[in-house]
């Protein structure tokens, strides 16, 4: 396993994130806290950039310790990994963005449970060095982003009739899409939206999400 | 270990003691780094993250009282001590730890040095009060809860007081502000976990200022009405934040009588009342209690 994998072109490790295997609307992780705090747009972007530093931190130190631990506790020092990251961002935002963490500051701790992260350590950060492992981190952690983003402004805009917390409409068009089942409508809605991008496209992508690892 | 479909799984070898202590040396290896890393971090984000909740905390009681940037704010923790059937309450303000019984009754009074006084961190103060009052087992020692005297030069001007009440699904923890005949001057949700576009109103200013200007007999008196918020009276309620307690409460004083009661938000009573019901109780205990614990401030 010590040998590295001639890494894709770094096109094709962001685009995997955002489209291909975007986690939340193609791989369906972590659909818990993108149900939970896609109440307003804010909360996505916020927690999406929280996820975006914890996976890119994990995906690179996972690359790096892969040589010196042995296989059999990889996991453990995965999960050991994400924990340092998770309780590092969750100090900092405390201390330096306390605003932000007031909003986001339950969910922060709960990265560490993220079945994305883990997934893409496993996946990817034990074949690749840690250049590869930073573009595919990025592209993960964007791909996240992204959807919490989409799946926030679909909720806000409906459920409240506004965006980053500004009015835009004089009325709640939908007040179901904001409590916790519309959340769930949502995220079907935005994974059939991908699916139908992808038959367009001729239908190129494995069903059900996952495939190429690379 | 590979397992084939019809074969056989093939037993893995146990490791050797050598892939043993490689593993052992590797995980303490992660772990010390690790335990490194949020050492560090800890030490440098800590005094920022209790400085920021502190700040957080006086700013909102400073806005609730609209108190001068001189005024102080000084801290007053309640305890309470089971010792079998005996029950102690014990307050801890600027000057004093008063030990009383429940009618009032001082059992002990000591003085409060200090550094304890002005100490921001809650800890500091829960410490001392350990040392000072006996208890046979520390679990009988109890805080029980706290308010705020907000002090301009050296008269209370005002006072906020913490409380809870049960919403939707779990607490709602709320700040009342209060001046010296016990009219509510203000009322901020601190925190909460109703339901958003529902429930989570109640930290909207049309929800939570319906509280503002009311005196003591007129939150004894009031209840909850599902009647549709009046537009004349949001837009007041609006205004109070945005323009200082006082000249608000000249300014829409006569609205007052002609909304006697809480408007409930719509699809949200549960909540409405919880929160009601919840200033209800805090404003009539801490009457009861400020009978008591004036004497020490």
């Amino acid at each position: 396993m010590s040998e590295h994998r001639t890494p894709p072109p770094v096109s094709t490790m962001l685009m995997r994130g955002l489209f291909e295997e975007n986690p939340i609307f193609r791989l369906a992780l972590s659909l818990c806290p993108a149900v939970a705090v896609t109440t307003a747009v804010k909360n996505g972007l916020m927690l999406g950039v929280a996820v975006l530093v914890v996976q890119v931190l994990s995906s690179m130190s996972g690359s790096l310790v892969k040589h010196i631990i042995n296989p059999k506790i990889r996991i453990p020092v995965f999960t050991l990994l994400i924990a340092i990251w998770v309780s590092a961002m969750d100090m900092i935002l405390a201390a330096y963005f306390a605003d932000v963490y007031q909003q986001v500051g339950l969910y922060v701790k709960l990265i560490v449970a993220f079945a994305i992260i883990i997934s893409r350590m496993e996946l990817f950060s034990m074949k690749h060095s840690v250049v590869p492992c930073f573009w595919d981190g990025l592209g993960m952690g964007l791909g996240f982003l992204v959807g919490l983003v989409l799946a926030g402004a679909f909720r806000e805009l409906l459920g409240s009739g506004s965006i980053f917390g500004i009015a835009v409409l004089p009325f709640k068009p939908l007040l179901l899409v904001v409590l916790p089942a519309g959340g769930f409508f949502t995220i079907g809605l935005i994974m059939a939206l991908f699916n139908w991008v992808d038959i367009k496209r001729g239908h190129k992508l494995p069903a059900g999400g996952g495939g190429a690892h690379g | 270990m590979t397992c084939i479909p019809g074969k056989p799984v093939v037993d893995q070898a146990p490791p050797s003691a050598r892939e043993m202590m490689i593993i052992a040396i590797g995980l303490t290896a992660v772990c010390l780094v690790a335990a490194m890393i949020l050492g560090g971090l800890y030490f440098f984000t800590q005094p920022a993250k209790e400085h920021n909740l502190h700040m957080r905390e006086e700013a909102m009681i400073r806005g609730l009282l609209g108190l001068t940037p001189q005024a102080r704010i000084q801290e007053v923790r309640r305890y309470l001590k089971r010792e079998g059937k005996d029950v102690q309450v014990i307050y801890l303000t600027g000057k004093k730890l008063a030990q009383l019984e429940l009618d009032g009754k001082e059992v002990a009074a000591l003085d409060v040095p200090n550094d304890v006084a002005i100490a921001g961190a809650a800890e500091i103060k829960d410490e001392w009060v350990k040392t000072q009052v006996k208890v046979s087992n520390p679990e009988h020692l109890k805080y029980a809860g706290r308010f705020f005297v907000g002090i301009e030069g050296t008269q209370p001007v005002g006072y906020v007081v913490e409380g809870v009440t049960l919403g939707f699904k779990t607490w709602i923890r709320f700040f009342m502000a209060i001046d010296s005949a016990f009219t509510i001057q203000g009322v901020e949700i601190i925190e909460h976990e109703e339901d958003p576009g529902l429930g989570a109103e109640i930290v909207q200013r049309y929800f939570k200022n319906q509280f503002a200007g009311r005196s003591f007999e007129d939150i004894e008196k009031i209840s909850v009405t599902k009647d549709p918020l009046p537009k004349e009276w949001q837009l007041a309620l609006e205004q109070l934040g945005d323009m200082p307690f006082r000249p608000w409460l000249e300014k829409h004083r006569e609205m007052l009588p002609k909304n006697p009661n809480i408007y409930a938000i719509t699809g949200s009573t549960i909540s409405s009342t919880a929160v009601t019901v919840g200033i209800k109780t805090a404003l009539g205990n801490f009457r009861k209690r400020m009978n008591i614990v004036g004497n020490y401030l």
